[in-house]
């Protein structure tokens, strides 16, 4: 009888269903699309800060996140490595050395004198040629000169080797592309490693306080200047989607067990730019809310209109001894039958939205800068919940906000109701 | 030294102080501290082994020295390091490396970086400040910066003054009164924690005075780490000569 009287009341006055499931759909497809831009944005923004710097998961020895020292490294890194990038999810994998230093370059008025008078500290990065532009794409980020080759003349500490220089650390050193530069530094045997260099390339990542202080040598070169032959510090790994980062950490972490080593995800070892992540997406959230809550305000409005629209026929239902509950429990059935369908509709257009937007991401000019990082484009993503928030969403104000119009409809006095036309 | 001449009254208090107490005059104390292994001009031969929990390695070197602003440093051995070179001219510190043949300026930024890998630093190398001119000083016997009073000690504080750019914010120096050698000094930060210890020891004649030939420097806060130096040869006041402070020596790679 409840159903019966519902479902006819709901196809009764057409225009008024529509108008309801109108504004319940057009709810439910603006939270979607806010969600599935939201995370879009934010996996793309994450994506490209792992893809070009950090990596999304990084392995080093136990302890050296919290205290990095020359002396905390990862033996048999290359059998590791190997393990690592045969993982399914593994796009590939980067090892690196860290250590640091103090550049000298002599400054070009005083070439005869021979004094390296400009000098600077700096953090040099032993990096794997291949492997770091397989990676990062590192190569992209020479601005000036070209990249490092793993040439074997380099490992000798005799020789000349060649050496990145972070765009503001050569300009603090006053040092271009084929100046000769000395390298200070001290070795994990303790013994002094100095060695000479010549600039080959000039790097910028996009955030002047990394090329401050950072410069490059490639991963062989490293291990003989600091005595560190057949050991690094750290492995990153590229895997192949954001999706699979927890879970990869932990098959990761699983497989080298009782190495000694420690396996991390972005949001430990990237914790700073993780959080303000967080913080924003929390404001984003709130956004949502505010969506969710004018879809909410629509839904309540509709159905306080029909109720008032109907206001002589449940005067009619009440004279006839119609208890005041079941004309509750009616007209919140009849605004869950809209909710459901609202949801179906609702489905499909934000699944054919979502898809649009993550073909066809909005240009956004002039490009966003976070942390270094560059975007130009914001595209969608679809996760489950894209669809799940704002179900739930629906049909809690379905339910909810039903009640105070079903509850002013039940109290309606069936000769007041009558007398009004 | 300060000059307390003009104060006769002030300095027969000082000195009727110092009677009284038992406690030599502060200022000849603090200026015997600064000229220890320094005096007018000086040149030393020692050796400095460094311990951490990871190497170990003994350096050998000559030293020469001017005043409190110019130091010259060679080392001797081990075979890698042998030719290097530090020289400090004022602020300026620059350091030679055979291996690339090169000389480099230390930067100001990297003054408070390690010298050579012990735990001296090179601002401890650079250093210009002097007790007597760039501290306050007074006699402490506050037991919990001193320990357990001995006989014989008489326990010293010093502490910076504002112009003398150091880490830490005082010093308590432990010195032995009837020579005037140092026995340890405990160094400080700002919340009274102790950042490093200098004991000296080994006491003997060397270049014509009674100097501690050993010298450890044990960090705090760095488990495991030290650094000593031995004094195996000293010249006091025979005069230097003056182009050991120069480039072109620096450059030499150790023909001086």
């Amino acid at each position: 009888m409840l159903w019966k009287m519902a479902r006819r009341n709901i196809l009764r006055q057409k225009r008024r269903t529509i108008l309801t499931l109108l504004t319940m759909t057009g709810g439910f497809v603006l939270s979607s699309l806010a969600i599935g831009w939201m995370d879009g944005s934010y996996s793309s923004i994450i994506l490209f800060f792992t893809n070009r710097r950090t990596g999304q998961i990084q392995v080093h020895g136990e302890g050296y996140l919290a205290n990095p020292t020359l002396y905390n490294t990862i033996d048999d890194y290359e059998a590791i490595g190997t393990l690592i990038d045969s993982m399914p999810d593994v796009r590939t994998w980067a090892p690196r050395i860290y250590c640091g230093a103090l550049l000298a370059v002599r400054p070009h008025s005083e070439s005869s004198t021979g004094i390296f008078s400009n000098s600077a500290g700096a953090s040099v990065i032993g990096i794997d040629p291949s492997l770091e532009s397989e990676a990062t794409s590192f190569q992209d980020r020479i601005v000036e000169g070209v990249m490092l080759t793993n040439s074997g003349a380099d490992t000798y500490l005799s020789s000349t080797g060649s050496i990145l220089l972070g765009k503001e650390l050569a300009l603090t050193l006053e040092a271009s592309v084929g100046d000769s530069l000395i390298l200070l530094s001290q070795a994990a045997n303790g013994a002094e490693a100095d060695k000479r260099y010549v600039v080959t390339g000039i790097v910028s990542t996009g955030n002047p306080q990394v090329d401050g202080k950072t410069c490059y040598v490639t991963l062989d070169d490293a291990q003989t200047l600091f005595a560190l032959e057949g050991r690094i510090h750290e492995i990153a790994v590229m895997s192949h989607s954001l999706g699979d980062v927890d879970g990869l950490t932990g098959r990761i972490s699983e497989a080298l067990d009782g190495k000694g080593l420690e396996t991390n995800s972005w949001k430990t070892f990237a914790s700073e730019f993780y959080n303000g992540m967080q913080a924003d997406e929390s404001s984003l959230k709130v956004m949502i809310f505010i969506i969710v809550l004018v879809a909410a305000m629509g839904v309540l409005n509709t159905i306080l209109m029909m109720v008032l629209e109907r206001r002589r026929e449940f005067g009619v239902m009440k004279a006839m001894g119609t208890r005041p509950g079941f004309i509750v429990r009616m007209i919140v059935l009849e605004a869950n039958i809209m909710g459901l369908m609202a949801i179906v509709f609702g489905c499909i257009l934000s699944t054919a939205g979502l898809l649009f937007l993550s073909n066809h991401g909005i240009v956004i000019d002039p490009p966003m800068e976070y942390g270094g990082t560059v975007m130009r484009e914001m595209i969608a993503t679809i996760t489950p919940d894209c669809y799940l928030i704002p179900t739930l969403c629906v049909i809690m104000t379905a339910s909810l906000v039903s009640w105070i119009p079903a509850l002013k409809a039940a109290h309606t006095k069936a000769a007041k109701a009558l007398r009004t036309v | 030294m300060r000059n307390l001449t003009g104060v006769p009254t002030f300095s027969a208090l000082l000195i009727f102080t110092c009677i009284t107490l038992g406690q030599p005059d502060i200022d000849n104390l603090v200026h015997s501290l600064d000229q220890l292994y320094r005096s007018d001009n000086s040149y030393t031969e020692m050796t400095m082994h460094i311990v951490t929990p990871h190497w170990e390695r003994t350096l050998t070197m000559k030293a020469w020295s001017e005043g409190t602003d110019r130091t010259f440093i060679r080392i001797l051995s081990p075979a890698r390091e042998a030719g290097m070179a530090t020289l400090r001219m004022g602020t300026e510190m620059w350091n030679y490396l055979p291996n690339t043949g090169s000389t480099v300026r230390v930067p100001p930024s990297m003054m408070a970086g390690s010298w050579m890998g012990s735990d001296i630093t090179n601002n401890d190398i650079v250093k210009e400040v002097t007790y007597e001119a760039d501290y306050t000083f007074e006699y402490t016997s506050d037991t919990s910066f001193t320990g357990t009073p001995q006989d014989g000690i008489i326990y010293l504080k010093l502490v910076p003054k504002a112009s003398a750019a150091v880490v830490w914010s005082s010093i308590i120096c432990a010195v032995r009164i009837d020579d005037s050698l140092p026995l340890w000094q405990h160094f400080f930060d700002q919340h009274g924690e102790l950042i490093k210890t200098v004991t000296f020891s080994d006491n003997r004649e060397l270049g014509g005075r009674t100097i501690p030939t050993v010298m450890e420097v044990v960090p705090a806060n760095k488990e495991g780490h030290s650094t000593t130096i031995t004094w195996s040869n000293a010249e006091f006041d025979q005069g230097v000569d003056e182009d050991i402070f120069s480039l072109s020596n620096l450059q030499s790679g150790g023909t001086d």
